[in-house]
């Protein structure tokens, strides 16, 4: 690691920067709120200065080693986000900041109008489309989310990206296009109204175009990109849509108009609930395109083709929850405790059914990948389905004026993206960290590029890298018990609630819901098998290639970021659920309380409700004993001779070669296998009806304008040109008669005027 | 006088001084002694650049109101601030010399005094650079003019000098089959407006004689005492017949469906220069006549006629998308794709409201800007690769940083991309749509997505994917040179427009406010009083319309 140690200094100057933001507080006696601003606009402006300064010093060595090709000032500007939005979350938890739940900053009007009312008179008040900030509890999780995994996640790229020979003298465009993105996200969580909601959030969709393309060379990054931008395009589309009809229900996009009372729209007059209905369905077709689930979710394992950090900060940190965000977003329509409208509960059930058709569908395909990101790609849309059925459940929950299970379906899937994120983020580090590692083995091994066919990412060449690389592998393991919902770790305190609060849905008010219920039930179940799956082909049994025995952990910036992922993934949930983070998350209480251990242990172990005690414990048994147990009796097994690896993960091989060997071979080879290694279709069948209707179609037009329409006019040409012989003869072809022609003409028009008039 | 004094003239001097430094620098070389006619060429393309960006300084100097002051919404109320005298230019039948600008012109008037030093940087090399860069001048002349007049006869004659040296950029500059473009071009256009010359003659002798106008008749061609006098042509029939002639006039120019056929040919054909003012502006023209005359003279033909509006904007954009999916031609597709722009025009005007008109105005004006970008960038792959055949080529953006940047720039802000200028515009007229029309907005919504679909395609094929990092697949039409990047002149213009839309994306009030408060005007002095002829639309409209809300 002494490399390592080389290169932390390079850091050191960003230090009085950063320390620069508490400043602000006693020098200019700025809020946190005021300086809100700088979360976007200092990435924003990042940005070009990147990019310029990038092109200008391509290939200077000051630049490259000083400056990373970027990554520093990419990093200081990420750090200034992350500090401000510390700030406000001190401010904020501290109660030295009183807004109950709001708080809105008006920058600049972007655009004003009037309007013409249906009875032909103009509105005297004049329409206006501002620019703001808004804070509440839900946007300050989500901002600080994005703002500390996009700071960790540049801090690993700066090992990542610039080790890789490949991307010399083009890192300089990926730092600015990874601050863009940011940008947008942080943009995206503070607007104060649904349009700069949207503005943002296409931002993001143009970054995740750049970010996935970044090796724009190859044929399967431009197609992937395009893929992506695309497919979350379509539900742009439709939630564009949606923000028209909310304007004209509420005069405004702005969250204050909106959601200071949504049952009444513009002009006092009680909103039509099959009119919002259908608003918030096309908001939630975006979300759906955004968040990759079903049936826009093709883009997302595609989306693999970028680097492993910008997979990181699609998957973890930004684009994926923006959906997730706006469907939270959609609270106050439905809560009929404040003002929201009643009858709405079929869009929460859709909501819910999307969620739990995308759940258990990823989790399935899951199971038969062998592309190490791809397995985590899927992971991602089956936990983000989660989210959505716990969020639908909520809305419903809300809508039918069940408040409070309604808050711990909230709260749950708040808590739930955060403690997603979290170990996503590491997971994607972790598993770049590993392709990265394998990839330097094989060059190290064969020269690079020597035509030998070799896929660092695929699982089947890996296995037995638990003893060379025990910061990752223990890192991966606690980020997959985070997300299999392991007792006590990460995500099982949110999926929990999830689960419980479905189940308790369909159990004691709408039999609907027990489709989504049971779908997520058995998800849980093979969440266990896929993610045990993944980390016992990567790191236990017995090396599967001999790049395998070359692989060290070795490349500099990428232990910290991992380690400080890893103390939050472990720790972090039981401590927030400690601190009653599902009760902070929904609002439910101003104040943090404190709960004790025992307490929350046994709220979450043996609640009152039988059902939820028993669903709780079907839950347990299935995610954390059977599917691991399936998944080691298939890929599990003790390490080569000789190989120890540290503790825990240690006991964790071993114990996985206990439990036998079951050959798979067999169902391998099934055709149910089959469809889901192709996706089941989705993917197959969208190319197939695009190609055989959409570009036939524009062909066939594009000849239609050329021979039809054209050939109309050109046919009128050629037979007034037969028709008149004398203007044939006129038809020189050279630019001086033309002009005399029209000269003439213009005389003559003169000529006959004066006719008229005299 | 004074400030009024000065003010009084400037419009005229930004509209007449282009004009002669051209036709002069034009005549230099004849008139000079052969040896210094040969240097001569450099000296001229300075002028020229000096003339355009002393007109950009003034036209600029003009919207902050440090040289006379625009009375934003004022044409359409009768009066306007920016006066000069007006004087009689042909007497015998009341044409006069008479300008102003508003609101509704000096967006357009600025955007002209924009583009065309740009263009010129663009082609800063061209040859025979002696005439091409006093053409540009003489084209700035007429196109100002077209916007700054306010009597139809100069508008008339200024709408037609535009073809002339528009017609010589194609002709001498243009492409291999330039010569058919030409023609077509000049043909098609000038068949069109003579159309609308028959309206605006009709128009000519239905005013009330004004005695003192000179004229023997008393008819005269003012705009403003059109739009003044209260029902201009009184017979129904002949109002709306009128109407469709100036329609006929102005579609064509925008272009719309099913009068678009020559704009593919002609941009194809022309020059890198060319291609950007006639997408920049010259296609404007249309529908800034459209409102100027058309909708502000006969608003109850407009409103009779909103259902052919909708179904000519609806053709314009959702037919010229599709077709841009088809082409193979990245000029050919970049001129569909403004065809398919100006549909949304229509469809802005269409809906009579503030908001929607407004972002019409915005949409020429932000359409102004990012479509020369998009024609700056296809002919640079003319210029250094010498073809514009999507799939020739692939993997340019290893050898062309600039010109791919500029491309995915201009690309992202033409298909309606956040935080630049045609977003705003989009927006706006589409909510505006909405309110209206109801779910008739899926149609242009949708379309959005096949427009991504084919500026997104283009893009992969050309400057992304290819099997080698370090070479890409360089064009056939290269004949093994080494592909090359942008000069430094195209560069500085294309990154004047992309600075441009971007600036006026995140801050869209700078000309949004003008436009607003005009089209507020619009609408309550012109457009309310009309309204009412909704009634006479078929029945079975009424009820699609209600069916869709």
């Amino acid at each position: 690691m002494g490399q390592n140690k080389h290169e932390y200094p390079l850091l050191y100057p960003l230090i009085p920067l950063l320390l620069l933001v508490p400043l602000m507080k006693f020098i200019f006696g700025m809020d946190s709120f005021e300086a809100a601003f700088l979360i976007v606009v200092v990435p924003l402006l990042t940005f070009p200065t990147i990019l310029i300064v990038g092109q200008i010093f391509n290939k200077n060595d000051t630049w490259k080693e000083k400056y990373k090709e970027g990554g520093i000032i990419a990093i200081g500007s990420l750090g200034i986000s992350l500090s401000v939005t510390l700030w406000i979350l001190i401010d904020y938890l501290s109660g030295t900041l009183h807004f109950s739940n709001l708080t809105v900053i008006e920058w600049f009007q972007w655009i004003s109008f009037d309007f013409l009312q249906s009875d032909y008179t103009i509105n005297p008040e004049r329409r206006i489309i501002g620019v703001g900030i808004w804070i509440d509890s839900i946007s300050l999780m989500i901002l600080f989310v994005a703002t500390f995994l996009c700071f960790l996640i540049c801090w690993f790229s700066m090992g990542y990206m610039n080790t890789d020979p490949i991307n010399e003298d083009r890192n300089h465009r990926f730092y600015a296009e990874f601050v863009l993105f940011s940008m947008g996200m942080f943009g995206m969580v503070l607007a104060d109204s649904f349009l700069w909601l949207f503005i943002f959030w296409e931002i993001m969709g143009l970054c995740s175009y750049l970010l996935i393309g970044f090796y724009y060379w190859k044929v399967s990054a431009a197609y992937a990109a395009k893929k992506a931008f695309l497919t979350t395009r379509i539900g742009d589309v439709f939630l564009m849509v949606g923000l028209f009809i909310l304007y004209d229900i509420y005069g405004s996009l702005s969250f204050e108009v909106i959601f200071e009372d949504p049952s009444t729209g513009v002009a006092g007059a009680l909103v039509d609930s099959n009119q919002l209905f259908w608003a918030l369905l096309l908001l939630f077709v975006g979300a759906v395109g955004k968040s990759a689930q079903f049936p826009l979710h093709v883009w997302l394992p595609d989306a693999m083709e970028g680097p492993t950090p910008v997979s990181a900060l699609i998957h973890a940190a930004t684009m994926v929850n923006a959906g997730l965000y706006l469907v939270a977003r959609m609270v106050p329509f439905f809560d009929v405790h404040h003002h929201g409208l009643a009858g709405l509960e079929n869009l929460a059930i859709i909501i819910a059914f999307i969620g739990g058709i995308t759940a258990f569908m990823a989790a399935s395909i899951a199971f038969v990948q062998n592309d190490i990101k791809k397995v985590l790609a899927y992971s991602t849309m089956s936990q983000l389905a989660y989210i959505f059925t716990g969020l639908g459940v909520a809305l419903w929950f809300y809508n039918t004026d069940h408040h409070h299970a309604a808050a711990i379906a909230f709260g749950a899937s708040m808590f739930h993206l955060f403690n997603h994120a979290m170990a996503k983020g590491m997971l994607f580090m972790a598993s770049g960290s590993v392709i990265h590692e394998v990839h330097h083995a094989h060059d190290h091994l064969h020269d690079a590029g020597d035509g030998h066919d070799f896929d660092p990412q695929d699982m089947r060449n890996m296995g037995g890298l638990a003893s060379k690389m025990p910061i990752t592998a223990t890192a991966m393991m606690f980020g997959s018990m985070s997300i299999i919902g392991v007792p006590l770790i990460g995500g099982f305190w949110s999926k929990e609630g999830i689960i419980a609060e479905t189940w308790k849905a369909a159990l004691e008010e709408e039999p609907l819901m027990f489709f989504p219920a049971i779908l997520i039930l058995a998800t849980a179940g093979m969440t266990g098998f896929y993610m045990s799956r993944m980390w016992l082909m990567t790191f236990a049994g017995e090396p599967k290639s001999d790049v395998v025995n070359h692989v060290h952990e070795s490349t500099p910036w990428i232990r910290e970021p991992l380690l400080i992922l890893t103390a939050i993934t472990a720790l972090g949930g039981f401590i927030l659920a400690l601190f009653g983070a599902i009760d902070f998350l929904s609002n439910n209480t101003d104040h943090l309380k404190m709960h004790g251990i025992l307490e929350t242990l046994e709220h979450a172990f043996l609640p009152e409700d039988l059902n939820t005690r028993l669903i709780g414990w079907i839950t347990i048994v299935l995610s954390f004993i059977i599917g691991p147990i399936l998944a080691s009796r298939v890929h599990g097994g003790s390490l080569k001779d000789g190989e120890k690896a540290i503790q825990p993960i240690g006991f964790l091989v071993t114990l996985s070669g206990k439990f036998g060997t079951q050959d798979v071979e067999e169902l391998s080879k099934s055709q149910l296998s089959e469809a889901l290694q192709n996706r089941l279709y989705f993917d197959n069948m969208y190319e197939y009806v695009i190609s055989k209707t959409i570009i036939p179609f524009a062909s066939m037009l594009a000849w239609f304008d050329r021979t039809i329409i054209d050939g109309i006019i050109k046919q009128i040409e050629s037979k007034s040109v037969l028709g008149s012989l004398q203007v044939r003869r006129v038809t020189t072809g050279s630019a001086r008669d033309y002009i005399l022609m029209a000269a003439v003409g213009m005389l003559s028009i003169f000529v006959l005027i004066w006719g008229v008039n005299a | 006088m004074g400030g009024e004094c000065l003010s009084l003239d400037i419009l005229t001097i930004m509209t007449i001084t282009p004009i002669f430094t051209g036709i002069i620098l034009l005549l230099m070389p004849q008139i000079l002694p052969k040896d210094v006619a040969t240097n001569f060429e450099k000296v001229t393309r300075n002028i020229s650049m000096g003339i355009a960006l002393g007109i950009l300084l003034i036209a600029t100097m003009l919207f902050f109101g440090t040289i006379g002051s625009i009375d934003w919404t004022a044409i359409m109320q009768g009066d306007y601030v920016l006066k000069n005298d007006q004087f009689s230019l042909i007497s015998s039948i009341g044409v006069q010399w008479k300008v102003g600008a508003d609101a509704l012109s000096f967006p357009m008037i600025w955007l002209t005094a924009l583009l065309i030093p740009i263009s010129m940087l663009v082609e800063w090399d061209a040859k025979r650079g002696h005439l091409f860069h006093p053409l540009l001048l003489i084209m700035e002349g007429a196109l100002l003019g077209v916007f700054i007049t306010l009597d139809l006869f100069m508008f008339y004659v200024f709408w037609e000098l535009t073809l002339i040296p528009m017609f010589l950029l194609i002709l001498v500059w243009g492409g291999d089959d330039r010569k058919y473009a030409a023609m077509k071009f000049f043909i098609y256009t000038f068949t069109a407006s003579v159309f609308m010359l028959i309206g605006i003659l009709i128009m000519y002798f239905h005013t009330t004689p004004i005695p003192g106008i000179g004229s023997m008749s008393g008819h005269h061609f003012d705009l403003v005492a059109m739009t003044g006098q209260t029902n201009l042509i009184p017979s129904e029939g002949l109002r709306h017949f009128v109407w469709i002639l100036l329609l006929i006039g102005f579609a064509t120019k925008m272009p719309s469906v099913p009068v678009h056929t020559w704009l593919p040919d002609a941009h194809v054909q022309a020059p890198t220069a060319g291609s950007m003012l006639l997408a920049g502006v010259m296609l404007k023209m249309g529908a800034y006549g459209f409102l100027r005359i058309a909708v502000t003279i006969f608003p109850e033909s407009t409103v009779v006629f909103i259902p052919l509006l909708i179904f000519l904007g609806m053709a314009s954009l959702v037919y010229g998308a599709w077709v841009c999916m088809g082409q193979t031609n990245l000029k050919r597709m970049v001129a569909y794709s403004s065809v398919s722009h100006m549909g949304l025009i229509f469809l802005g005007i269409a809906t009579m409201q503030p908001l929607g008109i407004a972002g019409a105005l915005f949409m020429m004006f932000a359409h102004g800007i990012i479509s020369p970008l998009l024609f700056a960038v296809a002919g640079a792959f003319k210029h250094h690769y010498h073809t514009l055949e999507i799939g020739s080529m692939r993997g340019i953006a290893h050898h062309s940083p600039y010109l791919s940047g500029h491309m995915m720039l201009g690309w992202m802000a033409s298909l309606g991309l956040p935080l630049m200028a045609g977003f705003v515009a989009e927006v706006a007229i589409l909510i505006a749509f909405w309110i209206e029309f109801g779910w008739l907005v899926m149609l242009p919504a949708l379309t959005l997505i096949i427009t991504a679909t084919y500026y997104l395609t283009s893009m992969q094929k050309t400057i992304f994917e290819s099997d080698d990092p370090h070479q890409g697949k360089l064009p056939d039409s290269l004949h093994g040179e080494k592909p090359r990047d942008i000069t430094w002149h195209e560069n500085t213009g294309m990154f004047i427009l992309g600075i441009l839309t971007i600036l006026f994306g995140i801050f869209p009030f700078i000309f949004w406010d003008m436009m607003s408060s005009w089209s507020t005007g619009f609408v309550s002095d012109v457009l309310i009083d009309a309204m009412h002829n909704k009634d006479k639309w078929n029945s079975s409209v009424k009820w699609l319309v209600e069916v869709l809300k």
